[in-house]
């Protein structure tokens, strides 16, 4: 027998969360669903700046913790490290199933899978992840105690990241493809004045290189299309993210680079189905923005489900 | 945790791993990382469907940091894999799903 929702969540990222949190305050039966644990990209984030109601910067890790405690206090159930194994999203009664056992069912669904970090799509890269090619710092930043490291990239990711990866490496060189960071001008002062930063500008990669662990990395001159390989003892790669829809193709039309359109209240085309957060068509995306399509898609579900009662 | 995965130290790793006579997936796990607090259940889980057949470990980076250079470890989570001693198939890292486990684990029973 399916288990029945009100609402289920797809991704426990702040959009997923904060949907939940306005959900299950509505007295919405509601069930988060997420491949980890919750917290989305703030979990990887090592400090949190710029949300407000935190004057001193608050860790991603405890912002996340946070999130998905307001959640389960309204009573929205967290489905931590599931996968769902099959589902169906078009029909007015959507189905999941969970890890092969589970089904559970609702009328209404709010994707939030947000985003990853996009890669580079250059040679070794699939062969060196893990093996000195890492895309979070919190991770691995301290496999690397002492040792001179390069970080490609540079905007605020990247250069926060370069600052965090400091406290373990001996040095930290940023390779960017631009004359100047893109990052937000405090931050990039921060870097440029830390001793331990080096940055090497107008260059991207081009390979990485090694016998089991990536040795080098060969980089091009974006002004002389000169390329020479450098020794490094391992590289974090921080170039921008990708939404996560593998989900929906074949359900929605996705626009070219892969994102969900939605209108105003954060419906899509199909009736019952909500986007919301990194996987929207959208021109910012922040722990704030993604905190509004949250907002916004649960009271949207709310209205719907009103609607669909009385209609 | 389940009484299907077992932590172990890098003095254990020739015992435990290379001269196990069932084939053996290792888990690098470190703290203060996301991915490998997510990981803990799935993989708990698909060592509980293989209990007998295949054995699961895992084994703490910060304190082995030897082991993990040796094998070139340099990611948490890494998932390695291992028959008769020697290491078998691709490594998984990062944010690894419980399929993709339960794939590689049969991909490694043959």
């Amino acid at each position: 027998m399916a288990e029945r929702f009100d609402l289920v969540v797809i991704g426990a990222g702040p959009a997923g969360l904060t949907a939940a949190i306005y959900a299950a305050r509505a007295r919405l039966r509601t069930i988060v669903l997420d491949e980890g644990l919750p917290g989305g990209q703030v979990k990887t984030t090592h400090k949190v700046s710029n949300y407000p109601g935190f004057p001193e910067d608050v860790k991603g890790t405890e912002l996340a913790a946070l999130f998905a405690k307001q959640a389960e206090r309204f009573g929205a159930r967290i489905a931590r490290a599931i996968e769902i194994t099959d589902m169906d999203l078009k029909s007015p009664e959507k189905r999941f199933v969970l890890d092969e056992e589970e089904e559970i069912v609702a009328p209404a669904v709010i994707v939030a899978t947000g985003a990853k970090p996009r890669a580079l799509g250059i040679p070794g890269e699939t062969d060196f992840r893990g093996r000195g090619l890492s895309y979070c710092a919190t991770c691995d930043g301290a496999y690397f105690d002492g040792k001179d490291i390069h970080v490609i990239g540079g905007g605020n990711s990247a250069v926060e990241e370069s600052l965090f990866l400091t406290q373990f490496a001996r040095s930290v060189t940023i390779i960017h493809q631009f004359d100047q960071f893109q990052a937000e001008a405090a931050t990039a002062k921060e870097a440029l004045e830390n001793p331990k930063i080096k940055v090497l500008w107008s260059h991207e990669p081009r390979a990485f290189l090694g016998t089991s662990n990536v040795e080098r990395l060969r980089v091009e001159d974006l002004k002389t299309h000169e390329t020479k390989e450098l020794a490094t003892d391992g590289v974090f790669v921080f170039v921008g993210m990708v939404p996560r829809t593998e989900l929906l193709k074949g359900v929605l039309p996705l626009d070219k680079w892969g994102c969900v359109e939605t209108d105003d209240s954060m419906a899509t085309a199909i009736p019952g189905l909500y986007a919301a957060g990194d996987i929207r068509a959208k021109k910012f995306r922040q722990i704030t923005t993604a905190v509004a399509d949250g907002t916004i898609a649960a009271l949207a579900v709310q209205r719907f489900l009103r609607e669909s009662r009385t209609g | 945790m389940s009484a299907n995965v077992r932590e172990i130290q890098g003095s254990d790793y020739d015992r435990e791993v290379t001269s196990a006579a069932t084939p053996v997936v290792l888990d690098f796990f470190s703290t203060e990382c996301p991915p490998c607090e997510a990981l803990a259940p799935k993989y708990e889980a698909v060592a509980d469907q293989f209990t007998g057949r295949v054995t699961f470990l895992k084994i703490f980076r910060q304190g082995n940091r030897e082991l993990a250079a040796r094998l070139g470890v340099s990611g948490s989570p890494t998932l390695v894999f291992f028959k008769n001693g020697q290491e078998q198939g691709q490594r998984l890292t990062g944010e690894i799903k419980r399929s993709e486990i339960k794939a590689a684990v049969e991909a490694l029973l043959g």
